[in-house]
């Protein structure tokens, strides 16, 4: 279990993360949502000892991570792709991370080989591709075989294989009883392999809760085509069912697909098309943040 | 098919982790061997550093050759000739010391180093070891490379007998320099900014507070001057003012070393304050 605990920080006047606290679950993949420049780079960042917090703390099963007796072979993070030497190959970037945790250096050819980079670990890392740097960042956080995985978009730059590849891996180390928490603003792809969400706006905390709890507040909407429609609105007047009209459908919320399907058949309206739509988990999360996005399209 | 070891869910992060208190000193001061074996590995794998020692080579034994058949005007040996390219060779280790830390925060590597060895004095111990154990043997290898040059240029061996202290000397000044680098590299964090700003102070402020401070108190406020003097080297542009309040060698490494000192504390008090990316 991670608690964090009043977690704030503060440049200047502006307040990046405000009294933030949750807690994350082992076996569990959690999300970490939230428009740009709602904290979460700097949380995860105070997560790890990067970023002194002005107030409150994160702790590791209740020990704080300055206090980890081996960080590395407790938490891996990645926080930034990018955060390698060009001139220094995958290999040898590895292998001073290991030593530097203690790591045996044999475990740098093992993690190659499982972020599939054992081709290239000879190659200088100026020449990889954000994709393949990914990979190595990744690779640097697993060399320590952690419990828990802290992953900052980790999916930026990586191809759609590579993304149901990292989906894969992270949703097996968490099936294996290992922590992940992964920011990330593709939030369709989380939704495909997180278990928990935490959504940020403006530094503080919106929610943090169940993917599941979230997605079942979703509206759904039954949208429905019919030459009658006339007829059928009016039967869904009469029983109070809110109808807005769309071109020549009808969108029908508070009702489901198959009390539609049966008011018609019952008042004798011909369907042409009865689906049913829900809001996206996206739509969703858009709308919890929607007050405190820093930078919002018009 | 790969797959990640996860670990097993059971034992828990408590397995790993047994102590609730804050790490005891000893208990850090621990981790500075896998630090300094990590500081090994990245120096090792960077061209800079072969860059540093090839240059040092080159220049070190171009400067003593010219010294040899240029000078005309006293009787020169290989055995005093061998350590007079050390400035140059300090010069190098200063920048090596520099870019150990600068190349480190500007790629984003420093955040890595930190994340993983949360007690940031380890670190800042590690790269000062590496950077001076980098130093000597750039000196080392400087002043080979300036005694062969000195023999290509026709020079005799000479009295021989006081060389070895001499390189003693010529050790601790690149030694103390590459820690100054290092220390001025920790505040500044920027490459340029701190290589231009380390050099425009050793070969342009200094010249320009010899001159215009009293010999009295300018020899306390040269730090490199006073590095330099260590080599028991004359200098052409010493007035008699300045020989009058001369200091003996360990006097002068005594202040070199205490510039060092300062430049390296005040960089570990920066690197624990400030936040790694910034």
């Amino acid at each position: 279990m991670i608690t964090i605990t009043g977690l704030t920080k503060r440049y200047g006047d502006r307040v990046a993360v405000d009294d933030l606290s949750f807690e994350l679950a082992a076996g569990h993949v959690t999300g970490f949502v939230g428009p740009n420049g709602a904290g979460k780079s700097t949380t995860m960042r105070m997560m790890v000892g990067l970023t002194r917090p002005d107030q409150g703390e994160v702790r590791y099963h209740d020990i704080a991570y300055a206090d980890l007796e081996r960080p590395a072979r407790t938490v891996g993070a990645v926080l930034d792709a990018q955060c390698m030497h060009p001139g220094r190959s995958a290999r040898n970037h590895l292998r001073a991370m290991a030593a530097l945790s203690g790591i045996d250096a044999r475990r740098v050819d093992e993690v190659l080989t499982e972020v599939g980079l054992d081709t290239a670990a000879d190659q200088r890392a100026g020449g990889f591709s954000l994709g393949m740097r990914q990979r190595l960042a990744l690779a640097g956080a697993l060399l320590g075989e952690p419990q828990v995985l802290l992953l900052d978009e980790p999916s930026n730059g990586l191809d759609p294989d590579g993304i149901r590849w990292l989906r894969n891996h992270l949703s097996a180390f968490a099936h294996r009883g290992g922590t992940v928490f992964v920011s990330s603003h593709l939030i369709s792809e989380l939704a495909m392999f997180a278990d928990d969400l935490v959504v940020v706006g403006n530094g503080r905390l919106i929610a943090a809760e169940p993917l599941a709890a979230i997605t079942a507040r979703t509206e759904t909407t039954v949208v429905v085509r019919t030459p009658q429609a006339d007829q059928l609105i009016a039967v869904l007047t009469q029983r109070r069912l809110a109808v807005r009209t769309a071109g020549d459908r009808l969108h029908l919320t508070g009702t489901t697909m198959a009390e539609v399907s049966q008011l018609a058949f019952d008042h004798g309206v011909r369907l042409v098309e009865l689906t049913e739509t829900s809001r996206s988990l996206e739509d969703s999360l858009l709308d919890m943040t929607k007050s405190s996005a820093e930078f919002a399209s018009a | 098919m790969t797959t990640i070891t996860a670990p097993d869910p059971s034992p828990s992060l408590s397995s790993v982790t047994t102590a609730s208190h804050p790490r005891p000193w000893r208990r850090e001061l621990r981790a500075l061997p896998n630090a300094l074996s990590s500081e090994r590995i990245k120096l090792s794998t960077v061209r800079t550093t072969k860059v540093l020692f090839l240059l040092t080579i080159v220049i070190d034994s171009i400067a003593a050759s010219a010294t040899a058949k240029l000078v005309t005007d006293e009787v020169l040996t290989v055995s005093k000739v061998f350590v007079y390219p050390a400035v140059f060779t300090a010069v190098f280790a200063a920048i090596s010391g520099i870019l150990m830390f600068t190349s480190e925060a500007q790629h984003g590597t420093l955040a890595v180093t930190l994340a993983a060895q949360p007690a940031r004095w380890v670190v800042a111990a590690a790269k000062a070891l590496a950077a001076i154990a980098v130093a000597v043997t750039l000196g080392a290898v400087g002043m080979v490379a300036a005694a062969v040059g000195a023999a290509l240029g026709g020079l005799a061996l000479g009295n021989a007998s006081a060389m070895v202290a001499t390189a003693g000397w010529a050790l601790l000044y690149t030694g103390t320099a590459a820690a100054i680098g290092l220390g001025v590299g920790m505040i500044a964090r920027h490459s340029a900014g701190a290589i231009s700003g380390l050099l425009v102070w050793w070969f342009v402020a200094e010249n320009l507070l010899r001159t215009f401070t009293p010999p009295s108190i300018g020899r306390f406020l040269l730090p490199f001057d006073a590095g330099y003097r260590t080599l028991g080297v004359g200098s052409k542009f010493d007035t008699p003012e300045i020989l009058a309040v001369a200091l003996r060698g360990p006097q002068y490494a005594l202040i070199f070393a205490t510039y060092a000192v300062l430049a390296l504390a005040a960089g570990t008090i920066l690197l624990n304050r400030r936040d790694a990316n910034s």
